[in-house]
């Protein structure tokens, strides 16, 4: 469960967001809608903890009922995906996997590393370079890898905007269906309608920085 | 990152360069007020004419070189990359040399071509319009801003957004000139600002190149002041001191008025590149020939360098040497000291600058680059000359001179200032996201860093150390006044040499100043391809 | 030990000198020798010459297995370099200076003298002193126009010499009136290099000489209003001259290496040189052909003397005596001498050398040797050097 108590936002005096709360439950993913600039990815970071010292930011954010806003990035095990599927390009496609898997014997960081690649529909794909790798197929390979990592939340920025009209509906239901069968809390941030699950909760940020439910 | 912020990791750069550096500048302040010293600048028959020249090949050879790198950069690189450690390693003055040697009235061009039993009028070198040193300038810094921009396409982490730009580009019907002008160059100009100011500021200030090839009467601003520096008269170092300080005021002016064009210009630059379907056809043609001249031209002024390390008693008009001799390299190799000397300065001072540099970089906000930026520019900008009279002070102050510290601070302050500008680009504009990523997979600083960043960044980070390698090999003026004799390095032991005119010696310790910094750069091009490049 | 004993011994053997006037000065250089055991001596010399580079080591060589000395050659670009450092290195404190021994003449000297930068006197209580020509060789005593007054010991012997090779300059021309005839016959063939070179300013000054009618008013300070009497003639001299140099005398070379390097390649005919010998020199290490000949103006070229000198701020001052005076044996006179070598003239007066010393002068001419030579000629007084620069400048140095 992600909680957020209190959560207000502004750049150099300019309110983006007045205080609110919200509450995420384990496995629902709440859409959050705004215009650009409206501070919507920035409230992300300051979820993540890697917020800008630019901003003024304040309130609490609470997983599983504990208080996070005071750990370091890391520590906190919120993970992120982006519009850009952000492979490190260096490494393989099984090395990204392998990246996320916590510390433990390697035979057994390995068998994770495979039912991931099993999961992303990418068996045989271990040693290829992610620029070899079509956009639906990279998109899965960060989705898996960031659920390696077994986070306590997940926090997507637009992850589909950047896939064609097709390959959209797809990746939707492939990203909602693997983060509500791990009870995992999702934020989900669009300018886009249609991105939001069905009969998910969605909000807008209104031009005053109130938070509405739509 | 807010919360990475650390003071502890300002400390090497601030101890190391800015420190040193400030201390360096307030020594020399007292020049400033010494108005007779400038007086005597002004009335000295050559300056005005100095001045013009400088001015004339320092504008010029920046804007041709600029020109004809992005020539290149539009078309295919591959080859021009793979030789690219060939132009970048060979040293200035090593440079002017064999270009000399190749288009002078008795080089090898007028042997070949010309004949006759005396040789012919040319004005090719030491030429009174500076077109010389105009033409050896463009040769040896349009390479350099190559390497800058392709730095930039290359990024492991840019390359992929230009590419998908360039993707975007061509899906809407612009051919790839088309692309490169619209989308590429615009975002690539930008940041090879720092690398485009160094390539100015040597321009305005060069003195061992002009010496060789520029013209001499009037010899230009920098010649004129060198002249002055190394006279036994008081009143004239103090005129030289002068001059130095106007010439970088001159520089400072000069780059705050490009600033400020700039800034108005770019709108109206953008709105012509945006337009420049003629050009399409023919430039991948153009590059190729361009980077084909500069091939051929690097390739003929080394071999006229090797020629002349072995030549002895060679008149016009004939088209090889009656006698050849070994004798320059035996002199150069059986005292090694220098080369050892030299090599692990560089060595030292690349590495430390790199810590020092990383060190702020990644612990210092970006907005507090600004305290860096100026001192980075006036080691840049400001004559070499001027910065090493101010640190030479510091050294006597502390009584370091003629020690091996001492000599390693000399070569520190140029080092780091060259690390730092190559860095920062790169450094500052690897995407945020990536540690976000990173930090959601529950990575530690030092786990990202290590597995992720500093790999994402092997290119930028071995072309620092490779360049730095390089700046710290070719220092002259600071070394030897460090050195008080104590310490021999091999720009010293080859310009010392080098003041009888043996020109088999000169070219000798011409190609050894360039076998160094070729293995440093042929080492960060090695290490610095991408994993994939294999396959 | 063993040359001087010998000197010692042979000089009281064949000069008339009185034994006391010998032994003060030995019984306090031993001393100084003595002193002199195990320092390190770093000697500051213009270092663009293979063969003269080669000549310090040999000498250091000596100094090591004789005297317990040690000779590090400092390399130096230009002797100005260390007259700064010297100047620094005072200003700033430092009382164990990085230069124990310079080589040094005109200018340079003067600059250090001026400033009170030198240690001294001492080189005329050298015992090797007693063999140099200071009657032949006014120069020995009289730097430029500056007196030595003992700051400096006197090394070898300069004299501005022209050398072209042979096969295109058959009658060498002996004044400045037959270099201008030449060089309208030959144009774009002859130039000087642009002062303030060195080479550049003495001819400057050659010109000078003899373009007034009395040489000798120059070796008095001369000024702005005096200058003006012979500026004109000088002048004429260059312009006539400059009509049918090299670029139209537009252009000059840097410096008096370029100079020898386009005869060499063929671009001029005509060198110029302060070492009589360096034309033979040039021939031995195959950078001009064995044709090459060497002169010296019918009626002289300025001629002056190099030294070597200690700054007040040496850190082996004994050392650096030892050194100088060994410099200044017969032994290492001869070898300098020697054209093999160096080709250097000596200080020394033969006469006053034994017979088997002088020997090993005995002049033998090589390819590229003087053979015409002309008189000595003092340099201007100093103060003319500033004029003559400034006023060519002025005319020439536009373009």
């Amino acid at each position: 469960m992600l909680e957020l108590r209190d959560v207000a936002l502004s750049l150099k005096g300019r309110v983006l967001l007045q205080a609110f709360t919200l509450t995420v439950e384990a496995g629902e993913v709440v859409t959050l809608m705004g215009h650009s600039g409206s501070g919507k990815t920035s409230l992300l970071s300051y979820i993540g903890g890697d917020l800008s010292t630019a901003f003024e930011a304040s309130g609490h954010v609470m997983l599983n009922g504990v208080s996070v806003q005071n750990l370091a990035a890391e520590a906190r095990g919120i993970a992120r995906l982006f519009q850009d599927d952000l492979l490190f390009p260096h490494m393989t496609v099984g090395e990204n996997l392998l990246f996320a898997v916590p510390r433990m014997p390697q035979t057994e960081r390995l068998a994770m590393m495979r039912t991931a690649l099993q999961r992303a529909e990418l068996e045989g794909f271990e040693i290829r370079p992610p620029h070899t790798l079509s956009g639906g197929q990279r998109q899965r390979v960060a989705l898996m890898r960031a659920l390696l990592a077994k986070p306590k939340a997940i926090l997507l920025d637009e992850p589909f905007s950047k896939l064609d009209q097709s390959l959209r509906q797809q990746m939707r239901a492939y990203v909602y269906t693997h983060i509500t069968a791990r009870n995992i809390p999702a934020l989900l941030v669009t300018h886009d309608r249609d991105d939001a699950p069905k009969g998910g909760r969605v909000f807008e940020i209104s031009t005053v920085g109130e938070l509405h439910r739509v | 990152m807010h919360n990475r912020t650390a003071l502890w990791g300002a400390i090497p750069l601030a101890l190391l360069f800015a420190v040193p550096l400030v201390f360096s500048l307030l020594l020399l302040a007292p020049r400033l007020l010494d108005a007779k010293s400038f007086d005597a600048l002004f009335e000295h028959p050559q300056f005005w004419g100095g001045l013009s020249l400088t001015l004339i090949t320092g504008c010029i050879s920046t804007i041709l070189a600029l020109l004809f790198a992005v020539l290149i950069v539009m078309g295919t690189l591959s080859a021009f990359r793979r030789s690219n450690a060939l132009f970048l390693a060979i040293p200035h003055l090593a440079l002017a040399l064999g270009l000399g040697f190749v288009v002078a009235p008795t080089g090898l061009l007028a042997r070949m071509f010309v004949g006759g039993s005396s040789p012919p009028d040319w004005q090719m070198a030491q030429d009174p319009a500076g077109v010389g040193l105009i033409v050896a300038l463009v040769l040896k810094e349009a390479p350099f801003l190559v390497w800058a921009m392709s730095s930039v396409l290359y990024g492991n982490e840019l390359r992929q957004r230009f590419e998908q730009e360039a993707l975007v580009a061509r899906s809407l019907g612009h051919g790839p000139r088309s692309t490169f002008f619209k989308i590429i160059l615009p975002q690539v100009l930008p940041r090879i600002i720092w690398p485009l100011v160094a390539v100015f500021s040597y321009g305005m200030t060069v003195v061992d190149m002009a010496l060789v090839i520029g013209p001499a009467q009037p010899p230009t601003l920098a010649q004129l002041i060198w002249t002055d520096l190394n006279d036994g008269e008081v009143f004239a170092n103090a005129r030289g001191a002068a001059g130095t300080i106007f010439l970088s005021a001159v520089l400072m002016l000069l780059l705050t008025v490009a600033w400020v064009t700039w800034s108005f210009l770019r709108p109206l630059i953008r709105s012509v590149m945006t337009r420049p379907a003629a050009i399409e056809r023919n430039t991948a043609f153009i590059s190729s020939l361009i980077a084909g001249l500069w091939l051929v031209v690097y390739a003929a002024i080394i071999f006229a360098l090797i020629l002349q390390s072995v030549s002895q008693y060679w008149p016009y008009p004939l088209l090889v040497a009656n006698d050849y001799s070994l004798k320059a390299w035996s002199t150069a190799l059986t005292n090694p000291q220098p080369l050892f000397t030299s090599l692990v300065l560089g060595v030292v001072t690349s590495g430390l600058s790199l810590l020092a540099v990383v060190s702020w970089l990644e612990t210092q906000p970006s907005q507090r680059d600004r305290l860096v930026l100026p001192l980075v520019l006036v080691m840049l900008c400001v004559p070499a000359l001027l910065v090493s009279l101010g640190q030479y002070r510091l050294l006597l102050l502390l009584g370091l001179t003629g020690t091996w510290s001492g000599l390693l601070f000399a070569h520190l302050l140029p080092v780091m200032a060259y690390v730092f500008i190559i860095l920062r680009g790169s450094y500052r504009g690897y995407d945020q996201r990536w540690q976000a990523v990173g930090s959601g997979l529950g990575a530690e600083r030092i786990r990202f860093l290590r597995l992720v960043k500093w790999p994402m960044l092997k290119a930028p980070l071995l072309s620092a150390l490779a360049v730095g390698f390089a700046v710290s090999v070719a220092q002259f003026v600071p070394a030897q006044l460090a050195a008080a004799g104590r310490f021999s390095t091999l720009p010293m032991e080859a310009v010392t040499l080098s003041s009888g005119g043996n020109r088999a010696l000169i070219s000798t310790y011409g190609l050894l100043l360039m076998l160094l910094p070729l293995v440093g750069f042929g080492f960060a091009a090695w290490f610095s391809r991408s994993r994939w490049d294999n396959a | 030990m063993i040359t001087r004993r010998r000197l010692l011994a042979t000089s009281l053997a064949t000069t008339g000198l009185p034994l006391w006037s010998r032994t003060v000065v030995a019984a306090d250089f031993s001393a100084v020798e003595a002193e002199a055991k195990g320092q390190t001596v770093y000697f500051n010399a213009w270092a663009g010459s293979d063969t003269i580079n080669a000549y310090i080591v040999w000498a250091g060589e000596h100094m090591k297995t004789r005297y317990d000395v040690t000779v590090e050659h400092v390399k130096i670009t230009d002797t100005a370099e260390v007259v700064k450092r010297v100047r620094d290195e005072v200003a700033a404190g430092k009382t164990d200076g990085s230069v124990d021994l310079v080589w040094i003449n005109g200018e340079n000297f003067r600059a250090l003298k001026t400033d009170k930068l030198l240690f001294g006197p001492w080189s005329e209580s050298l015992p090797n002193y007693a063999l140099v020509d200071v009657e032949g060789k006014p120069t020995t005593r009289q730097d430029f126009s500056e007196a030595v007054e003992g700051l400096e010991a006197p090394w070898g012997m300069a004299q501005l010499t022209f050398f072209a090779d042979g096969a295109k300059v058959s009658t060498p021309p002996l004044s400045i009136i037959e270099l201008i005839a030449y060089a309208t016959q030959n144009p774009g063939r002859v130039s000087y290099p642009a002062p303030p070179d060195f080479h550049g300013t003495t001819f400057l000054k050659q010109v000078l000489l003899e373009s007034a009618q009395d040489p000798g008013v120059f070796a008095k300070p001369g000024d702005e209003i005096e200058f003006k009497k012979y500026e004109d003639l000088w002048a004429a001299s260059l312009d006539e001259l400059h009509k049918v140099s090299w670029r139209e005398g537009k252009q000059f070379p840097k410096a008096q290496a370029d100079v020898t390097n386009m005869v060499a390649d063929g671009e001029l005919n005509i060198g110029i040189t302060f070492n009589p010998n360096e034309p033979a020199n040039l021939v031995a290490a195959s950078r001009m052909p064995a044709s090459t000949v060497a002169w010296q103006h019918r009626n002289g070229t300025i001629g002056n003397t190099h030294f070597v000198a200690i700054p007040a701020n040496a850190k082996a001052k004994a050392a650096a005596q030892v050194f100088a005076n060994f410099l200044l044996s017969p032994e290492a006179q001869a070898k300098k001498n020697d054209l093999k070598v160096w080709g250097d003239p000596t200080v020394l007066a033969i006469s006053k050398l034994t017979a088997t010393d002088a020997q090993m002068f005995t002049a033998f001419a090589a390819p590229g040797s003087v053979t015409i030579p002309g008189p000595a000629l003092l340099e201007p007084h100093a103060s003319w050097v500033g004029l003559l620069e400034n006023a060519w400048l002025k005319r020439y140095g536009k373009g």
